[in-house]
This record gives structure tokens, sequence and C-alpha cells, in this order.
């Protein structure tokens, strides 16, 4: 073989590694922890058939806090320029903006609203993006800005923003009574979608939108969840002799849904249901507690917590119960995984005397970091779908209530004063 | 033949020997239609007595068997509600809550005779079903201490089958820590919550 053709097979087989290397992880082009947002200002929105104090509270703020949240726009708020024509386009930049956000909302005699919206790029001194929105009288103005917030995120990133979507959650009404709730993002709009007047537990959302939970209304624990998008909720899955059964997990094609089954001896396993033919497959080993299970975005592999090596600690296997391994090293307690919708991180939480923190472990790196660090217990993380927040519970003002974060920890913000709050999901589905 | 009817009789009898035995007479005269009425009358009213005296003995019988029967039923009633009231009291002083060492699931010691006495009471009331419930303290997440919680149950399932009772007559259900006692973020709080309850099903 010649030196030439061995140079060309090697620099071939370096492109093709280097491939693999970066495939394996996607990049997250502005991670909050770059610092590297876009500066962005939001111009008073002209108004027709308005009241500004209606606009002030339903819109402005809202898109202003739907923006602040995603991570990828810094915003821009004092000593703003008051005109908003071609000619003030240098004094926004100047004043710091790099995009100048001007609207125009009229509302109809019929109650129709419609919403014009442009970024002006100050540097380009011209529009990057302009949209018109129509939304008839019943819509709220909050849902014109969280789509113009989720539109302008597309038009940065390629990704659409996370501003209208919503959690699903537990809160508790009273002792012994805790029921299934959802909220927006921002905290508006709280509905309550069971009412089984018992525990109801651990919501998880399909990505379709279908919700399956654990209730204890029967007496004993059954799963309980939606077959069809909208549908009624009905009984998915009882175990034998009323045995416990807890934390349902639905695979990313909402085909299949993973949970876990417990013992009369104590041992609890990670199952697999099939709902549309009822049959269910034990993927654990039946000695020991196995909980927790947490699909990646294929739908091949999960992570669990497991003690079958001392206190509990998560641990990866693929989805039929194969190639068992270890992830966390370090700590006693290390629990409630949950696997990032891209695929390269697992957030989950660690135990420190008696309270918990929420650390992500990035897989390409094999390194965890510690994202949150307080007094208090932060626990449940679930991620955001757009992958750049986390949705956890803390009882850092009194009772546990729901918050979000950034990765980096930094922008830690209370979704709701809701209080008795656990086990959120974070989902786009309507 | 009965007294009661041998008067009249007798009275009959005394007239007809009264009338058969006079001289011939030149026209023979029985007993006049006066006293044949008077003794009917007279055997009519002692008939009459004698049906009331029978009815008055039969009511009087048949509320003595209903009164006997009543007394019997509520002797019976007041026993049973005296054997609920006593299983009940020996459910309540045997069905106490046994507790656990943080993070543990073993029998501490100090319970074994606790767990003795409900395995005495369940032997002593062969009828008795129970519901052994395991729960937490909030120091661990909402689904490993809902598994901590079935290992905690599953453990008093275990010992009390060793003590003899047959394990088909418990079930067992883990309420991690969604269901405490108290709240506050302190060990006098915390050891009350890490707890196994038994309740009568």
């Amino acid at each position: 073989m010649t030196r030439a053709l061995f140079r060309t097979l090697f620099c071939a087989l370096a492109a093709l590694a280097g491939l693999g290397l970066s495939a394996q992880q996607t990049e997250v082009v502005l991670s909050a922890t770059s610092g590297s947002k876009l500066v962005l200002a939001v111009a008073p929105p002209k108004l027709t058939g308005l009241d500004e104090a209606t606009v002030a509270r339903d819109f402005t703020g809202v898109l202003q806090r739907d923006l602040d949240e995603t991570g990828v726009f810094g915003l821009l708020t004092e000593k703003l320029p008051t005109a908003t024509d071609p000619s003030s386009y240098k004094a926004w930049k100047e004043a710091g903006a790099q995009w100048l956000l001007v609207t125009r909302l009229t509302k109809s005699a019929s109650g129709e609203i419609q919403l014009e919206a442009s970024a002006i790029d100050t540097n380009a001194e011209k529009a990057v993006f302009t949209k018109p929105y129509k939304a008839d009288r019943l819509v709220p103005l909050r849902r014109l800005a969280h789509a113009l917030s989720d539109d302008l995120v597309f038009q940065l990133t390629g990704v659409r923003g996370v501003a209208s979507s919503r959690i699903v959650f537990v809160r508790q009404l009273s002792p012994g009574v805790k029921e299934i709730f959802q909220v927006d993002r921002d905290g508006a709009n709280l509905l309550q979608l069971t009412r089984n007047g018992s525990l109801s537990l651990s919501p998880s959302v399909a990505s379709d939108g279908r919700l399956a939970y654990v209730t204890y209304k029967g007496g004993a624990p059954a799963i309980w969840g939606q077959r069809t998008v909208g549908g009624a909720q009905v009984k998915l899955y009882e175990a034998a002799g009323g045995g416990m059964v807890s934390s349902p997990a639905w695979s990313p094609d909402g085909k299949r849904l993973a949970f876990v089954q417990g013992d009369r001896r104590g041992n609890t396993d990670i199952m697999v249901l099939d709902p549309a033919s009822g049959h269910v497959r034990r993927l654990t080993d039946g000695s020991g507690i196995n909980t927790e299970p947490s699909w990646n975005p294929d739908g091949t592999q999960m992570a669990f917590t497991s003690d079958r090596e001392g206190g509990p600690q998560v641990f990866l296997m693929q989805s039929d119960g194969s190639n068992l391994r270890r992830l966390t090293s370090e700590g006693t307690y290390n629990a409630s995984p949950a696997w990032s919708p891209n695929g390269a991180m697992i957030a989950y939480v660690s135990r420190f005397e008696g309270k918990f923190d929420l650390f992500i472990y990035k897989l390409g790196e094999g390194k965890a970091y510690q994202i949150t660090t307080g007094v208090n217990t932060s626990e449940s993380p679930a991620w955001s779908p757009d992958e750049r927040r986390l949705v956890f519970t803390s009882n850092r003002f009194g009772s546990m209530q729901l918050f979000t974060t950034d990765l980096s920890g930094r922008q830690v913000v209370r979704l709701s004063d809701l209080s008795n709050c656990q086990s959120p999901a974070w989902t786009r589905a309507r | 033949m009965r007294p009661s009817r041998l008067i009249p009789i007798a009275t009959l009898a005394l007239l007809m020997g009264t009338v058969a035995c006079q001289k011939p007479a030149p026209a023979p005269t029985g007993p006049s239609q006066a006293e044949l009425d008077a003794a009917k009358k007279a055997a009519d009213e002692e008939a009459a007595r004698k049906a009331a005296a029978e009815e008055a003995a039969r009511k009087a019988a048949a509320e003595a068997a209903a009164k006997k029967a009543a007394e019997e039923a509520a002797a019976k009633k007041a026993a049973e509600e005296a054997a609920a009231a006593a299983f009940q009291a020996a459910a309540n002083k045997a069905l106490v809550n046994i507790h656990f060492d943080f993070d543990k699931s073993d029998i501490k010691e100090g319970d074994r005779a606790l767990l003795q006495g409900i395995a005495d009471f369940m032997k002593a009331y062969p009828q008795a079903k129970v519901e052994i419930q395991g729960h937490c303290d909030e120091r661990g997440t909402n689904e490993y201490n809902l598994a901590l919680g079935n290992r905690r149950a599953a453990a008093a399932l275990s010992y009390l089958k060793t003590l003899g009772v047959d394990e088909a007559r418990f079930t067992t259900i883990s309420f991690g820590k969604e269901k405490p006692l108290c709240t506050e973020a302190k060990e006098a709080c915390w050891s009350q919550n890490r707890r196994d309850e038994f309740h009568l099903k």
C-alpha cells in the first residue's frame, strides 16, 4: 500500500471519527452559560381600541417575561429612546439594543385583535422579522405575546421557544387529597385535570398531550391515563392483588408506558406496559429498589434510580433491560434522573445532609455540574421542551413551590406562588 | 268427668230422677221450661267462663314466650356488641405504629414486642384482616420513598409471618412521604413519619 493511500485512509477515518463525535451531542448554540444573549428592546406597543394598562399587564409584561426566560435574549429596559421610526434605529443601537421590537395592537369593533410585529436589526437598520397575528375576541392577549416570543426565538435559533408551553404537576388540596393540575409556563391559567378526591401522583405527559398518573382512589394504587388525545381518563394498569405501582413514564413515541411495580417482599422493578395490548414486561431483576424510569429521546435507553449497590444511584440500561451500568459516582444518594430532550444531558438530584440539589450530568463530558446550592431542598427536575431550562420544586419560600432555572442555575424564577406542589412535567402539547 | 260439667248434669239428672222416681201421677210433669232455661244459661255461662280462661291462659303463654324471645335476642345483641367492642378494643390496643431508622426498613429491637402483640391479636381473632401501610419522612424523593414505604410494609409482613400469622390475612400498601403525620423539618417529626401503620380491613 502506498503512503499516499494510507494517508488518505487515515484522514478519512479521522474525519469520520470527528463526525461521529459531534453527532453524539447536540451543540446548544446559545447556552445560557456562554452569556452570549442577543440584546433586545421592546418598544411600547402602538394601540388602537385598547387601553394602556390592560396591554401593559396582559401583553407587554407577559412578552417581556417570556423573552427574559428564553435564554437567548437579554432585555434592555433602561434609557430607551422613545421614537421607533427608521431614523431612530441608530439611537436604539447606541442604547445597547441589537434588536428593536416594534408592535402595533389593534382591537376592532367586533373585538377581534390584530398584532403587527417587527424585529429590527439596529445595526443593519432593517427588519429581520415581520409577522401579522390575528386573534378572535376570546383569545387572551397573553396568548399573542407567547406566540410572538416563540416566533422570535425560532427566528434567532431555528427552534421554537416554549413560551406557549404548560407545566403539569401535583398539588395537595388537603391532607390525603392530591390532584393533577396544569398551568401556563408563566403561572397563568391554572386548570385542574383530575378530581379523584384521593392521592393522585406522578403525572407523565406524552408528546401528543396524553396524561398518565397514579391514583389511590380505588384504595390500592393504580395507573390511570388517556388512551386517546383529549379522551377520558381510564384505568390503564393495576397490579394483581392491588400491589404497589408508581412512577409512570410515557416513551417518546407515546406507545409504551414505563412504570414501577413493587412486590410483597419489598422489591420494586421497572416495567413496560403496551397499553394497546395490555402486555407488561419486567426489565429489572427483582431484587432491591428500582424506580424513576426516564427514557432517552429515541426510546432506546432508560435512566433510573436503583439501590443495588448501596444507597440510591442513577443507572442506565437499554430499553429491553440489557447493558445495565451506573452513571453517578459522587455522593450517597442520587436520584430522579431526567434525560434531556436532545439526549446529551441527564438532570438529577443529589442529597446532602437531608436536602437535595439539582445536578446536570453531561454525557459527552462524563461530568456532573451542580445547579442549585441552597439551604433548602430542590427536587423533581423536568426539562423544558427546548432543553434550555428545568422546572423543579423548592421550599425556599416556605412550602414546596414550582420554580424554573436556566442550566447555569443563575436565573431562577418562581413560576407560581401556589403551595404544596410536587412532581412537575413540562410539555408543549395543549 | 269434669266437675264443671258435673253440676249441671247432676242437676239435670236429679231433676230427671225426681221426675222418674215420682209415683205415677195422673199427668207426668218434667222440669219446667224456666228450670231448663236456667240450667242451659248456667251451662253456657260456665262454657264462656272456661273459654275466656283458656284464652287468657293462651295469651299469657304467648306473651311469656315473646318476652323470653326478646330477652334472648337482646342478650344475644348485647353479647355481639360486647364482642365487637372487645374486638375493637383489642385491635386498638394491638394495632399500633412501629417505626424505622432513617433510610432503613429493618424491624427495630424495641418494636418486636409490638409486633408480637399484633400477632397475638390476629391469632385471638381469626376473622381479622389487616392492611400494613408503609410511610417515610420527607428526606427522600417522592418515588424512592414510595418504594421505601413498600419495603417497610414488607418488613413487617415478613416478621409477622415468622410469628406464625398467615400472610394472606394482610395486604400491604405504601404511601411514601405522601401522608405525613406532621410537617416540621426536624427529627421529632421525621421520626414519627418513618412508620408502618396497621389498619383493620
